[in-house]
């Protein structure tokens, strides 16, 4: 795979409006010479080429505006973007922006594989390490058990549970067969799992008379959706995303899944919401969205802003990964300013690391806070589906909204367990 | 029975899918004797250009109906990048199979930068379109009408080759260069330009395989190499280089999977390798593959 390094240098097309940070345009002049190097790492081809390209323009949105309003603590932000791929390179370009580049934290990672990996070489080299998002629950104890440099994102499983939790709400007693596609690796299968075992906690009577597991980026999903219909299934559990999304909701459509009263639930479906066409995504299915859903009704003036620039930058509109790399920064940012403030003076990277503990900051989707176990806390949406919106493809209605702590284990707790004895409300 | 019926029409049209992807590799090893990796690269161009064609085409009026041919002629054209991609491979007709392999990868690396410049990260797709020809429905079996049509185009494509193959005096002396290169250039065929020709043509087979498969799927960046592997699967079952062996490979790949997902989906992959492991013991060459001597 091709590396290439990109250098986005302070104060590309600034847009946004200088904000909360003009305090800091008063810090030391010899502070504000010497830019704050960030290196971030995220996927630029493969099935989650597009995931890393939004999560680079949240990324790139944040920088903007905080080069805009004065840089972080008076210092002005250069980014340093490599690729991830495997595991193994995708730490070499970590070795390489620490030790050659010698960034002051990097930021990324999408795929769980890598992060798993990494994680433990980050500790190791003692480098301030901050997820956006690839943090499923297998591995992460044996990998990560107490991290100090390494800040992770919010389980992947709390989609699943969100999604299982109004599943249980809306449809409880009217179904009593379930079937799953789920992509064949740990996010899948977990999902699945998480979603039988919260029907069990609530009591829900079910059998499984289908469970499909297509490794990700197969495009041809005829075969599975017969097998599908075949079972008849009452309600359809699946974390399909990326692509192969889209091609499940068009083969189901053509085969006739979607015509009778079969129930749908897809956690993921706003990883690739806008290629989720109307003509083949009827209306009635529970979609989540992660923590950004672009299209609320009474957004935050933040994410207002953000999805007006990307739909004119961008000819688009963001999902979630965007808000997770935003997020990151934010969370970087304020421990920067909050150790400086403390010491009156540049703070090292243990300083950023204790102020970072605890911290709550405002993302696009809404509040989040790192939690002082090193797990990032946000704000989930899930919705049904509609079609009345002035898009062409389906965005949700009836939005519920979820801060994690409704949805993923506590400090130290184990995801099962805590599944099991959890007082969870529907 | 009809859950029968679903599952194997399925399997009929993956069969259908991967044998657009082999039949190029088939040809294009048959007479050059080229493993050509890039056949998914061509696959893919295939998918992303007949979405920017038809997309173009539906902006500028044309009707909803006309997406087909107006794929069809997408891949066609795209066909004119075979004799650029042909003359570079000349820089490796003689050389070792290693660096055949090593360039034509190359070529698949070099063709997903490309795709990505051109069309982005995002995979494409074409909304509905292939459900505009509506649904073919028999009892509680339905299947879009559009992937009965790709089946037919594979089917047709399959019987042309052959005909052009077996029946046509090019196509005897295309067999004739296969057999041996030099006794055929010593009785005054123009090796150069046959094997210009086979690769284009090869390179159409891909890309209009893409072109046509795209509405049913989407394009996306990783194509490419998940096409190539399992295209290598019916092929080493078929035979290398065997038209009716690709045929033939696709089917045995595209039902064996469509059972293993129906009766135990954990076996998808184990249940068509089994198989690719058990011909390679028993019968090296594949199903309609001539031994090696």
């Amino acid at each position: 795979m091709n590396t290439q390094r990109r250098k986005i240098l302070q104060g590309i097309g600034a847009t946004g409006a200088v904000l909360a940070a003009q305090p800091y345009l008063s810090f030391p002049a010899i502070a504000q010479n010497k830019p704050l190097r960030i290196g971030i790492i995220s996927p630029k081809a493969g099935v989650a080429g597009t995931i890393g390209e939004c999560g680079l323009r949240g990324t790139m949105f944040a920088v903007d505006r905080i080069n805009a309003a004065g840089g972080i603590a008076g210092r002005k932000v250069e980014l340093i973007v490599e690729e991830e791929t495997n595991p193994k390179d995708s730490i070499e370009r970590l070795r390489k922006l620490v030790l050659q580049d010698k960034v002051d934290c990097v930021q990324g990672i999408v795929s769980s594989g890598v992060s798993l990996a990494m994680g433990a070489v980050a500790e190791e080299m003692k480098a301030l390490l901050i997820f956006w998002d690839g943090t499923t629950q297998d591995g992460v104890k044996e990998t990560m058990p107490n991290p100090r440099y390494v800040f992770r994102s919010t389980d992947n499983e709390c989609e699943a549970v969100m999604g299982s939790l109004l599943a249980i709400k809306h449809w409880k007693g009217q179904f009593a067969t379930i079937a799953g596609i789920n992509p064949d690796y740990s996010y899948g299968r977990n999902n699945f799992a998480a979603f039988q075992a919260l029907l069990k906690k609530f009591g829900v009577e079910h059998k499984v008379v289908a469970d499909q597991w297509p490794k990700v980026g197969t495009l041809d999903l005829t075969s599975h959706v017969a097998a599908l219909k075949a079972a008849k299934p009452d309600l359809v559990f699946s974390s399909l995303l990326f692509a192969d999304l889209p091609v499940f909701m068009k083969t189901a459509h053509g085969a006739g899944l979607m015509d009778g009263k079969t129930k749908f639930v897809f956690p993921a479906a706003g990883f690739q919401h806008t290629l989720l066409k109307k003509e083949f995504t009827p209306e009635g299915m529970l979609f989540g969205h992660n923590t950004l859903y672009f299209n609320l009704d009474n957004p935050t003036p933040l994410q207002k802003a953000f999805v007006q620039e990307y739909e004119a930058k961008y000819k688009d509109y963001p999902h979630w990964e965007a808000d997770r790399a935003y997020f990151a920064m934010q969370v970087y940012k304020a421990g920067v300013e909050t150790a400086y403030k403390a010491k009156n003076a540049w703070p090292g990277t243990e300083d950023v690391i204790n102020a970072m503990e605890g911290l709550k900051v405002d993302s696009l989707g809404g509040p989040g806070q790192m939690r002082k176990d090193h797990i990032a806390e946000q704000t989930f949406y899930q919705g049904m589906t509609t079609h009345k919106n002035r898009y062409d493809f389906a965005t949700i209605s009836d939005v519920t909204k979820m801060y994690s702590d409704q949805l993923q284990k506590p400090a130290g707790a184990d995801f099962w367990k805590w599944i099991e004895t959890a007082q969870i409300k529907l | 029975m009809t859950s029968f019926f679903d599952v194997l029409l399925g399997g009929v049209f993956h069969a259908s899918v991967l044998f657009l992807v082999a039949a190029g590799l088939q040809l294009v090893f048959g007479v050059q004797r080229i493993v050509n990796l890039a056949c998914g690269s061509f696959y893919a161009l295939g998918a992303y250009f007949g979405i920017t064609a038809v997309n173009w085409s539906t902006a500028h009026g044309a009707p909803a109906w006309s997406f087909l041919p107006v794929l069809v002629l997408s891949g066609v054209l795209l066909g004119a990048i075979g004799p650029v991609i042909e003359r570079l491979l000349r820089t490796v007709y003689k050389r070792d199979e290693a660096f055949q392999l090593l360039l034509t990868f190359a070529l698949v690396l070099m063709f997903q930068d490309v795709l990505r410049f051109f069309w982005g990260a995002t995979p494409q797709q074409l909304g509905n379109l292939s459900m505009s020809y509506g649904k073919l429905a028999i009892g509680e079996v339905s299947f879009p009408t559009y992937n009965v049509l790709v089946m037919a185009a594979s089917i047709a494509i399959a019987v042309s080759l052959g005909l052009f193959l077996q029946r046509t005096r090019y196509g005897r002396i295309l067999r004739a260069t296969a057999e041996n290169r030099e006794m055929a250039e010593a009785l005054g065929a123009d090796v150069r330009g046959i094997y210009a020709s086979v690769f284009t043509l090869g390179t159409v087979l891909g890309t209009v395989g893409g072109a046509l498969v795209v509405p049913t799927a989407a394009a996306s960046l990783d194509m490419p190499v998940e096409l190539v592997v399992e295209a290598f699967a019916v092929v080493v079952i078929g035979g290398l280089g065997s038209m009716r062996g690709a045929v033939a490979g696709a089917l045995v790949v595209g039902l064996t999977r469509a059972l293993a997902i129906s009766f135990y989906a954990e076996l998808e992959v184990l249940a068509i390798y089994v198989i690719v492991i058990a011909v390679l013991i028993a019968r090296p060459a594949g199903l309609f593959g001539k031994p090696v001597e």
